[in-house]
């Protein structure tokens, strides 16, 4: 096993070298340049001088690297080669600089991590919890008119974009109902510690996160059904109930075990994906995550931080698909990875 | 496990409903202290007998970034939000913008002052304070305070923190003072070091193998001059102190010339650190050594000086606890997490230009989405919403308002600034004064503006605001062209203008097709070389149809198409609009004009005005037209070197017009004794008398800013140049909105301008019937 993850990394590392450069080339392709866009910040103090202008923004170019050809650039990026004079890449810890926040990247994306987190934790729990039962549920009292039921409303929930589904939320829960607040994170002004922190966090969390169970329902019900269903119909479950097992044994114990393992993949996934911030659900909630500053860093191109974010992303990737892979092993004993 | 799965879940739903329904506690049980956005009595108005909270929720599309000390830092990129809090947290500066936008002396913080001739024609402007302004912590502002800032940010010190490190280049002094790292640099060492790099950069042109060793200097180097010295800079008290406004670089005469003498004050920790002191032995202001202190990795004798105090500036620069404020408010809370920033009145805050201080106790900046925050105003999750524009936004704001029975009010003023087409005037068609004016004709303007601004916004001739001084002033004298719809208008102008031709140097033909179906001019010889010859080989792009347009050669002669390529940015609703009532318009087709969209980002259209490879321009210009928009924060009014026919300044000629005019009666017109060109100073009329009454661009944006001396005059220049600019039509502006701050009805005495923005407005405001 550990000669099997130690080659397996390896590989990660070869796949993440290769991934790193065809982003790098990608966005330095796109006509952008950041040492004239930061020298025409000082275009008004320069009025007077434009050659001076001019000698910023050459200084720049040296300082940044964009005197270099693309190649240069993207070694000077991981660490390797200096640029001007200076080894200041990832290797050295230098993750890159956000010019849109004047910090550098990973500073700038703590914050919204954590509240990314925070909230998918929550809603993965959530949509779990909800989805599983309800998919064996359905599965078990499969043709019924609940299964039924069930069934047409997953596919309208599953159906309707997030957007949709947030904004008609928003009207119904916050300006109709209002239960909940229309979007920030916390009461404007508060100063709440602990407990009262928390539980006021959660109300500005409420709403965002039944849009996202909501949304997320449909698919993994229906997911977990058909997996189920299947394991339903297996010889084994026939064998256990003409044991005369009760039921729920056979159901939870004997048959949730054969089903669980096309699950795996898609809940563990939804785990990964706790990084991975919501773009609609953020912006129309006004949350500080990693959605919303993924966007802006694309929208304002703020390349370094898109970077550092897409190499953070590969990363979370592949450790995924190797912790799948794994798990599977430990789920279905037939699965075994020794080499 | 199920029973762990089944506990977890239940606890997500028992705690998001608990949170839910604890929010009407929470606001009982802080004793009213926070704002209940589930509950809309407690952020809205209330009922006679109720309080209010004295607290105000300032809703913005803009995030707040920390960037609170310095918002920006000397560049012109600091987000609308952080220049707010800025606006609200320092204070007490000399010179502050009034409500028309225009800089007045702050008599709360200036005692007195005095704005002198000194023999070398350099403006001295004496400064006196009042003794007991005090910092938010109680400490007193002195003059150091208002000068610290002056020389740090002038210093290379600053420069390494990415600021520009050019707040003090208006006075005398600047460039020796800013050239000044420390008594222990060799500075003539130095200077032969920049003049080796210099040389070597030259060398490397030819053989980029060459090293520093290759290059030998032929002349000796002058040595640096430099001083710790800052002599336009007078410390001459505890509460007085000087600032020299250079004469011989340019800054005076000038017609905003005592803005210079606008300058606020800082906790001297803050902008210098520790252990600095800011001295004057009668020489001029300096800083102490140890301000020069070099970092480990400082390598001066290669010109990589790096300085123990730059990390200061940088931790300073976004640290808004450990310093005081001077302004109106202080700030309680910044919480970088939500991007909530609180702030609290500052008790030792005297009054701003006015005698007026804050009455709203608390201001919380939040974060809106454009998509939700009119929910949020209606349910008491913001108090104000600022700056809604265009038809559909704007209608929905006022519905929402007359649907509040009373909770929801609005102000609103027209924009300073417009949306418009932008012109290049050096090349292609767009480089004719006519085509620019047969365009403007040939869009309905009125109607234009009717349909992008729902009738929330108004349509102007040249690029000023109605609200400015000086447009009131001549308002009844201007005579500007309406440009108002009409195809046989632009018609005639095109024919007076040469467009007269077919393809074949034929006489043109309406109704015709194929490469025919436009007009074509036969080009001067002059005309035919501008801009590197580009007109010779000038031809339509994004040519849908099939048919490509191009400049012709018959019998030596260069025949122009009038195909205008125009590119627009995406997404951008008047670029849509653009397409509907301009490009695709039978009018223009009619005339004998097309006009081929191409459409990309912003930056790619940056690129193209700014000809700038990196930025995605090929190398030959292309496009002839833009739309984008302008706008002006103040009534400083400043448009010189814009127009200059000095190539030194094509970086700030965005239209990269010439004028004509200036070329016949140039502003420069001698030269003196080392070539350099000299004005001779001329009032309005004898500059109108002796150019002909044809004065051009740059003579008049020039002249504007630095031979007027007094209003009136100012106005004059001002008048001529809108109505130069009118007739050459560098741009067409298409509308002038107008924007609507909603907000509840609790706060009185709120009102915005569009030189008022809501952190001004904030001062003047007060809560209606607030609880302390």
């Amino acid at each position: 096993m550990g000669k099997y993850v130690a080659k397996r990394l390896g590989y990660m590392l070869v796949v993440m070298l290769i991934l790193s450069l065809l982003m790098y080339l990608v966005y330095a392709m796109i006509p952008f340049d950041r040492a004239r866009a930061e020298a025409d910040k000082f275009r008004e103090a320069y009025k007077q001088n434009p050659q001076q202008l001019e000698q910023v923004y050459q200084n720049l170019r040296k300082d940044l690297g964009t005197d270099q050809n693309v190649i240069t650039r993207y070694l000077g990026w991981v660490g390797v080669v200096p640029i001007n004079g200076q080894y200041k890449g990832l290797l050295q810890g230098n993750f890159g600089y956000s010019y849109d926040y004047n910090k550098p990247a990973q500073e700038v994306l703590v914050e919204p991590m954590r509240n990314t987190i925070f909230i998918n934790i929550f809603a993965t729990i959530l949509a779990l919890g909800v989805t599983i039962p309800l998919g064996i549920f359905c599965a078990v009292h499969r043709g019924g008119k609940r299964d039924t039921f069930i069934q047409v409303l997953t596919i309208v929930g599953y159906s309707i974009p997030i957007f949709i589904t947030a904004i008609l939320f928003i009207w119904l829960f916050a300006v109709q109902l209002r239960w909940f607040p229309v979007s920030g994170m916390k009461t404007p002004g508060s100063d709440y510690k602990g407990m009262q922190k928390f539980l006021d966090e959660m109300k500005y969390m409420a709403l965002p996160l039944i849009v996202m169970t909501f949304s997320s329902l449909g698919g993994m019900t229906r997911y977990v059904r058909a997996s189920m269903t299947e394991a339903l119909s297996m010889d084994c479950i026939r064998t256990a109930r003409a044991k005369g097992l009760r039921e729920k044994v056979v159901v939870y114990s004997h048959a949730w075990r054969n089903a669980l393992i096309p699950v795996i993949t898609l809940v563990i996934g939804w785990f990964i994906g706790i990084f991975s911030g919501s773009i609609m659900v953020e912006n129309l909630f006004g949350l500080n995550g990693m959605g919303r500053i993924y966007i802006n860093a694309l929208t304002n191109k703020d390349f370094e931080v898109v970077l550092l974010l897409q190499m953070f992303y590969v990363m979370v990737g592949l450790l995924g698909n190797l912790i799948i892979d794994i798990a599977y092993g430990i789920a279905d004993p037939r699965i075994r990875v020794n080499k | 496990m199920k029973k762990i799965l089944c506990f977890v879940l239940a606890a997500v739903l028992v705690l998001c409903c608990f949170a839910s329904c604890n929010s009407d506690n929470q606001s009982s049980s802080q004793g009213g202290d926070s704002s209940s956005q589930a509950d809309n009595s407690g952020s809205g108005s209330t009922g006679d007998g109720e309080k209010n909270e004295n607290k105000v929720i300032m809703g913005n599309s803009t995030d707040l970034s920390g960037d609170f000390r310095w918002p920006g830092f000397g560049s012109s990129s600091a987000g609308a939000s952080d220049q707010d809090i800025g606006r609200l947290t320092v204070g007490h500066a000399t010179m502050a913008p009034n409500q028309g936008g225009a800089y007045v002396w702050d008599e709360t913080v200036v005692k007195e002052h005095t704005e002198v001739e000194d023999e070398n024609g350099n403006l001295v402007i004496t400064i006196e304070i009042n003794p007991g302004l005090k910092f938010s912590d109680g400490t007193e502002i002195k003059a150091e305070n208002y000068l610290a800032y002056l020389l740090a940010f002038s210093t290379k010190i600053a420069q390494n923190a990415g600021h520009s490190a050019q707040v003090g280049q208006s006075y005398v002094g600047f460039n020796t003072f800013a050239a000044y790292m420390g008594e222990d640099v060799d500075y003539a060492a130095l200077a032969e070091y920049r003049a080796k790099a210099a040389a070597l950069t030259a060398l490397q042109e030819e053989n980029p193998d060459a090293t520093m060793e290759d290059v030998v200097l032929e002349e000796a180097v002058a040595p640096i001059t430099a001083t710790k010295e800052f002599s336009g800079i007078r410390l001459l008290g505890d509460y007085k102190f000087s600032l020299t406004i250079n004469a011989a670089g340019g800054y005076y005469p000038y017609y905003f010339a005592n803005t210079y003498g606008a300058v606020s004050p800082y906790p001297m920790a803050q902008v210098l650190g520790e252990g600095v002191e800011l001295k004057d032995d009668g020489n001029g202001c300096y800083l102490s050594e140890s301000w020069y202190e070099k970092a480990a990795d400082s390598n001066i004798e290669e010109d990589a000086a790096t300085f123990t105090k730059t990390d200061h500036l940088t931790k300073a620069r976004y640290d808004v606890s450990t310093y005081p404020f001077s302004g109106p408010y202080v700030i309680k809370e910044w919480d970088s997490g939500t991007k909530q920033a609180t702030l609290g009145i500052n008790p030792e805050y005297a009054g701003n230009f006015e005698g007026v201080k804050p009455q709203i106790k608390t201001i919380v900046y939040i974060k809106l989405t454009s998509e939700t925050q009119l929910e949020m105003l209606k349910t008491g999750g913001t108090d104000i919403i600022g700056g809604i524009t265009g038809g559909e936004d704007t209608k929905d704001v006022l519905d929402a308002i007359e649907a509040s029975d009373g909770m929801l009010t609005e102000t609103h003023y027209q924009r300073s600034g417009y949306g418009k087409i932008q012109f290049d005037c050096d090349f292609g068609p767009t480089m004719f004064q006519e085509v620019r004016q047969a365009v403007a004709y040939l869009l309905n303007r009125a109607e234009f503006c009717q349909t992008f601004t729902g009738g929330y916004g108004v349509v102007v001739d040249g690029p000023y605001s109605p609200d400015f001084d000086m447009y009131k002033a001549v308002e009844d004298e201007i005579e500007l062209i309406a440009y108002d719809y009409s195809p046989d208008n632009a018609k005639k102008v095109l024919e007076e203008g040469g467009w007269i031709y077919n393809s074949k140097g034929e006489p043109y033909v309406e109704g015709a097709e194929g490469v025919d179906a436009v007009r074509y001019k036969k080009l001067t010889a002059e005309e035919a070389a501008a801009t590197n010859g580009v007109n010779k080989t000038y031809s339509s792009v994004a040519n849908d149809d099939g048919i490509t347009y191009q400049t012709v050669e018959i019998n030596g002669e260069y025949y122009m198409p009038l195909a205008i390529n125009w590119f627009g940015s995406q997404p951008n609703d008047v670029t849509d609009l653009l397409t509907t009532t301009l490009s695709n318009n039978d009018a223009v087709k009619t005339t004998g004009m097309v006009i081929r969209a191409t459409q990309g980002d912003f930056t790619n259209l940056r690129g193209n005005i700014d000809r700038n490879p990196s930025m995605g321009y090929m190398g030959v210009p292309v496009y002839g037209m833009y739309n984008l928009a302008t706008g002006w924060p103040t009534a400083v009014y400043d448009y010189s070197y814009n127009w200059s026919l000095d190539p030194n300044y094509f970086v700030y000629s965005s239209n990269k017009l010439f004028d004509e005019y200036d070329k016949a009666y140039p502003y420069y017109d001698t030269v003196d004794a080392e070539g350099n060109p000299t004005h001779t100073k001329k009032t309005y009329e004898e500059a109108v008398a002796a150019s002909g009454d044809k004065l051009g661009m740059d003579y008049l944006s020039m002249a504007m800013v630095y031979d007027a001396t007094t209003t009136e005059e100012y106005n004059h220049w001002w008048m001529k140049y809108i109505e130069r600019w009118n007739e050459l039509m560098p741009d067409i502006p298409l509308y002038s909105n107008y924007y609507y701050d909603a907000y509840n009805s609790k706060i009185e005495n709120f009102k915005t301008s569009p030189f008022w923005g809501t952190a001004q407005a904030l001062v003047y405001a007060n809560v209606a019937n607030a609880a302390d």
